[in-house]
Formats: C-alpha cells, structure tokens, sequence
C-alpha cells in the first residue's frame, strides 16, 4: 500500500518518529509534571539536572517577598530574577491607569524574556488588576501566550489578601475577580499554566494573624515573606527539577536586611 | 498616623521687603503680620503631623508662597542698589539663616535616633542625611517613592524635603531676576516670568499628579514652584500698585475671605494624597496663600494685618523655623509605650517639647548667627562653620550601621505551617 506523503513531503517514517516519541513521552511523564504542566527544553547544569530560571513579576507585595523568594530559589540551585515594580507591575490592560501601569511592564517583561531565557514566568496577581473580567483574561492570557514563545510556563498566583482602603475599596470588585480569571485561565490552557492560590498560606483575611501583613495591612514583614518564599518554592519544587532548600539554610540571610522592610517599619 | 511626607517651613525669619502702602518704596519694614501667617503655618503641619488637622499639610504651601514673596522683594529691592544683585552675598545671607539650625538639629536627631529609633529608622536617617546636607532630599525621596510607603514612620528626616526645594529655588530664581530685572520695566518682566512659570510649574503637577505614587508631583521642585513663583508674583511692583489702591476695608474682607479659604482647605481636605490637590487645588491654595500675604503687605495696619501679627502667631513665627525642623524627629521618638500612639496628650507633650528645642534652637544658633556674634563671622566664623560640619560628619560617620531585620525569621514557624 502506498502512503500519500502528501504535499508537505512528509514521510511515513517521520509521522511514525513523532508519534513515537509523542507517546513516549506521554507513557514516561517526561515533560510533564504533577499538575499536567509542560516542562520547556533547557540545558542541563553540571549535576544532571536542568538549569532553572525563575523570573518574578508583581507590584510592590511582590517586591518585599522577592528578597526572600530569591534567597529560598537560589540556595534550591534556582537562578532568580526579580522584575518586581513598586507601585506597578501590573500586565492587565484594563482601565486607565492599570493600561498605564501595564505598559512598563510588558516591556520589561519582553527585555527579561530574551535576555534572562526564563523557565518559569512567575506572576502574583498585583493590587492593580484593575478591569473587567474579559480584560483581566486577556491579558492573563497574552501573558500566557508571551510566557509559552518564550518557551517558558507561567505561573499565576493570586495575591495576599490586604487592606481594601480608600483607594483601592473603587476597584474592589476588580481585585475581587482576579484571581478568579486567573484560575478559569489556567484551566483552559490545556496545562500551560499553572494557578497557585496563596490563599492556602495567607487565608482570605487581611486583618488575621495568618496574612502576616504588615502595619499599612498590605505588605509583608520577613517573617511573611519568608512563609511565602517557602511555600511558593516548595510548590514549584514539585513540578521543576531541584529540590527546595530547607528554610533553615536561608531563612535569616542576609536578604532580611533589605530596605522595603524598614520603610514598612518592620523590625 | 501620620504621614511622613507631609511638611516643610522655612521663609526668611524677619519678615522685610519693600515697603507697602505706608511705608515707602525702599524702606524694608518688619512685618508682624507676615511672622504670623508663619506661626499659622507651622501650627497647621504640627497638629496634621499629630494627626489632628488631615489638611494641615497645606501650611508647607503657604510657607512657599512666603519665602518667595520675600525673597523676590529682597532681590528686587537689590536691583535698584548701586551695585544691583549681589549673588554672593545673597546666598551666604541664605547659607547663614538656614545652615546653622539645619546642621545643629540634624545632628542631634542622629544621635537622638541612635538611643531612641527603631533600626529601620537610623538606617534610613544615615540614608538620607546626605541628600539633606546636599540640599536634594527631596529628589531622593522621589526616587524612593516615600509617599508610597508612608505607613511605616520610619523616617526621621523626610520632613526635610521642602528645605531642599527652598533651596533649589534660591539658587536658580536670583539669576533670573538678576537678568530679567535689568532696565526699565524689569518688575514687569519679572512678574510676567512669575506667572508663566507658575502655570508652567500648574501644567507640570497636573500631568504627574495623576499617579500611583505621588511624590513626584508632591515633592519635585518643578511641580511646587508654582507656590514659590505666585508670591514672587505677589512681590513685584505691578501687583503691589494694584493692591495699594484697594480700599482698608475691602483689603480686610478680601483678607478674611482668602483667610477662610485657607482654613476650611487645612480643615476639609482628605490628606496628602487627595486627586484634587493635583488637579489644580494646591494651586488655588497657593493663589489664596498670595493673595493673603500680598494684602497683608499691602496693609499691614489694617485690621487683618493686626489680627495676624498678634503676639502668640507672630513669636510662633519666629519660631517656625527650628520648630519645623524639631517636630518631625519628636512626633517619631516619643516613646509610645508610654505617650501612646495618638490623641491630644501626646500632641501636648511633642509640641511642648518641639518648642522646647526650637526655643534653644534658637537662642543658642539662629539669634547669634543672626545678630553676627563673634563666633559666627569672619575668621572664627569659617572655624565654626568648618568645626560643626566635621562635627555633623563625625557623627555620620560614628553612628554604627544598624542591621534591623537580623534574627527576624523564626525558621520553626515555616517548617511546621
């Protein structure tokens, strides 16, 4: 029997090539990980194992756990870099100011992407995801898209709860369903992103002991971001190849010294 | 809680310009009414600090307007001397009014920080102790986002940033008025740069006002000017001679309604961060503030003028100065173990003991510097000046960086969560 290679010239030989290692790698699990995530091709470090690099993104929350997010990766063998911004961070393009906001950011990000080759797009869900659902899923999933030609997976996970005040009480409905889009997106991505809800660390209230917040009720202290740092990397640890380093080696670095944590007042 | 970005005061101590309706063209006169828009001023910053008076932040502004109305009535005056603007002379008249108090409480405060801050609070005061010596805290606070992580009272100097833009100003405004006051209709031109340069500076804060983080728009030099550049409108000869004919009585009601203004703005507004104070509100604060300060020039017999130069705002005038640079550093020392963290008592107490330094303050730097004593002149002079600078160094220098945050983590709580 003859077998059409068609137009492309594409020969049985090759078909059944793909499929194989398609299958393989299905029956193997390589690639995938627990939660059904595609791993990217990287290169492999010196002990066997794939280099990993994680690239942090958020607003200013973000900012006061990376110290310590940084400190937890790179002592797990996780290179880190953390892209972070103070009042912004935000890759929703929705209202006004969050467009404004977002613009800064999706350069950064595209700068990041090409230079720091990350394995991992990382993206807490920021204070200013301010938009409607529709926009908030557009742009969780341009990011997506962004994250996936960067050969990198994304990671969304929602925010701590914090402090509604006067300014953002206006787009609480906003900060309300953002992680609610985030999550519905990453079901719908055929596992190419992943939705971790910070509410299993955090709880849902910002005034409990357990959100660690610090006094302006938003940010945390080092005791919160080091809870954070040790959850976030424990759960990335179970879908990368490295192992999270136990807290005792990092958790009263040097990075507990970093100036977000005195303007907060912290000790 | 307090804000720590609100505040600043700083505007020529003795209040003298050229002379208003009665008191002749060249003749600089003491303006009691002046020192007392002063004392108003710094009594607003002190119980917003405090937490009492959410608008208060709002007298920074009306120290603006005062320091350049007179300074630019001081320059021109100058203009119309023998030998015109001296530079030189005006900016070490400028150096020795404001340095002395600044070096000699900073100082203080750093060690006074060491004993009694947090450690958060001497690092970041070791941090921006050189932005304030170097006159340009203001700009560092920007670049630090202060209004952004204002919560935490965590530092002790950030009051500071208005000096640095009084500052910034003094340096750049003579050598416009130096040029554009030359010949004849030189107050004219002065008063045309003024105004342009106010709605220039308006245009400025609109545009960056509208922000996360707004201290770009609350501190930059550029966007403030326009306070600055309304009362060296305020001081030049076109808008004198036009308020010169207003008759007493209407100065007065003019007087009692911008002075009302005034109050229900300190009263009334929502705090530093308010969209409307960007969109054009701090401006018509600043126009009130002009308005004021012009008609109380104008007519400083007037009712108005004897109201506001009453003795108690006018010695809390003279004051204002090193009371402003104190009362930051007390309100974050005071212990709150024992005071609390708000409510009137412990406002009593930190502004008793704000005007106890600013009292000493004064008698023992500003009054001697002021009234040329040996120590502060001439030789002895640069020996003094050069002593208490290594001296305010030294201190920077010797005051061990803390390391707060050291020992914070409690690994058990992570392992067992």
């Amino acid at each position: 029997m003859q077998i059409d290679n068609g137009p492309r010239g594409i020969s049985r030989f090759t078909v059944v090539l793909t499929a194989t290692v398609f299958l393989g790698a299905l029956v193997s699990g390589c690639g995938d990980d627990a939660d059904g995530v595609r791993t990217s091709a990287s290169t492999r470090g010196e002990d066997g194992r794939q280099e990993q690099r994680v690239l942090w993104v958020g607003d200013s929350i973000a900012g006061v756990e990376g110290p310590a997010l940084k400190a937890a990766l790179t002592k797990s063998g996780v290179e880190f870099k953390d892209m972070s911004s103070d009042g912004g961070g935000t890759v929703v393009q929705g209202d006004e100011m969050s467009s404004r906001l977002a613009e800064p950011t999706w350069k950064a990000l595209d700068r990041n992407l090409s230079s720091f080759r990350p394995q991992v797009v990382a993206y807490q869900i920021t204070t200013y995801d301010w938009g409607t659902a529709g926009q908030q899923r557009a742009s969780y999933e341009k990011l997506a898209e962004a994250a996936r030609d960067a050969d990198a997976e994304l990671v969304i996970v929602s925010a701590p709860p914090f402090k509604l005040d006067d300014f953002y009480r206006q787009h609480a409905s906003a900060i309300e369903s953002a992680p609610k889009v985030a999550a519905q997106v990453a079901r719908d991505s055929d596992g190419r992103v992943r939705f971790f809800d910070a509410a299993q660390l955090w709880g849902t209230d910002s005034k409990a002991a357990k959100a660690q917040r610090s006094s302006d009720g938003i940010h945390s202290c080092q005791q919160g971001s080091a809870a954070f740092a040790a959850w976030f990397a424990g759960k990335l640890s179970k879908s990368r190849d490295f192992t999270a380093a136990d807290p005792g080696e990092w958790a009263n670095g040097a990075w507990t010294e970093d100036r977000h944590f005195d303007k907060l007042g912290c000790a | 809680m307090t804000s720590t970005r609100a505040g600043g005061a700083e505007a020529g101590r003795t209040a003298s310009l050229p002379g208003g309706r009665h008191g002749g063209g060249a003749v600089r006169r003491h303006l009691a009414a002046l020192d007392g828009l002063r004392g108003c001023a710094v009594a607003a910053v002190l119980l917003f600090h405090a937490g009492h008076l959410q608008g208060g932040f709002l007298g920074v502004d009306l120290f603006f307007v005062l320091s350049g109305f007179l300074i630019t009535g001081i320059l021109l005056q100058e203009t119309t001397a023998p030998h015109g603007i001296g530079l030189t002379a005006f900016w070490v008249r400028r150096a020795r009014r404001l340095l002395p108090a600044l070096i000699a409480v900073c100082t203080t405060t750093l060690l006074l920080t060491w004993f009694f801050g947090t450690h958060a609070q001497l690092r970041l005061a070791l941090d921006d102790a050189p932005w304030v010596a170097a006159q340009a805290a203001n700009w560092h606070f920007v670049a630090e986002q202060v209004s952004y992580w204002d919560a935490g009272d965590s530092r002790i100097l950030t009051h500071l940033w208005s000096i640095a833009v009084e500052w910034q100003f003094y340096l750049v405004w003579p050598l416009v008025v130096l040029v554009a006051a030359r010949g004849r209709g030189g107050e004219r031109r002065i008063a045309v740069i003024a105004a342009a340069g106010a709605l220039l500076s308006l245009a400025l804060m609109v545009s960056l006002g509208d922000a996360v983080d707004t201290t770009r728009a609350y501190q930059g030099t550029d966007t403030r000017a326009f306070a600055l550049l309304l009362g060296a409108l305020a001081a030049t000869a076109p808008v004198r001679r036009r308020l010169a004919r207003v008759p007493g009585r209407s100065s007065d009601a003019l007087c009692a309604l911008s002075a009302l203004g005034l109050a229900a703005s300190w009263a009334l507004t929502a705090g530093e961060s308010s969209p409307a104070l960007f969109q054009g509100g701090m401006f018509a604060h600043s126009a009130a503030c002009a308005l004021l300060i012009a008609l109380l020039a104008a007519s400083p017999d007037g009712i108005a003028g004897r109201l506001a130069g009453n003795g108690v705002l006018r010695q809390l005038g003279e004051l204002s100065y090193s009371l402003y640079l104190w009362h930051w550093p007390v309100f974050l020392l005071l212990p709150r173990t024992v005071l609390g963290s708000s409510g009137w008592g412990r406002t009593a107490v930190a502004i008793g003991l704000s005007l106890g330094a600013a009292a000493l303050t004064r008698r023992w730097v500003e009054d001697p510097v002021r009234r040329r004593a040996p120590w502060t002149v001439e030789r002895r002079g640069a020996v003094t000046l050069v002593a208490a600078s290594a001296l305010a160094v030294g201190v920077w220098l010797a005051v061990p960086q803390p390391r707060p945050g050291t020992g914070t983590v409690d690994v058990e709580q992570l392992t067992t969560r």
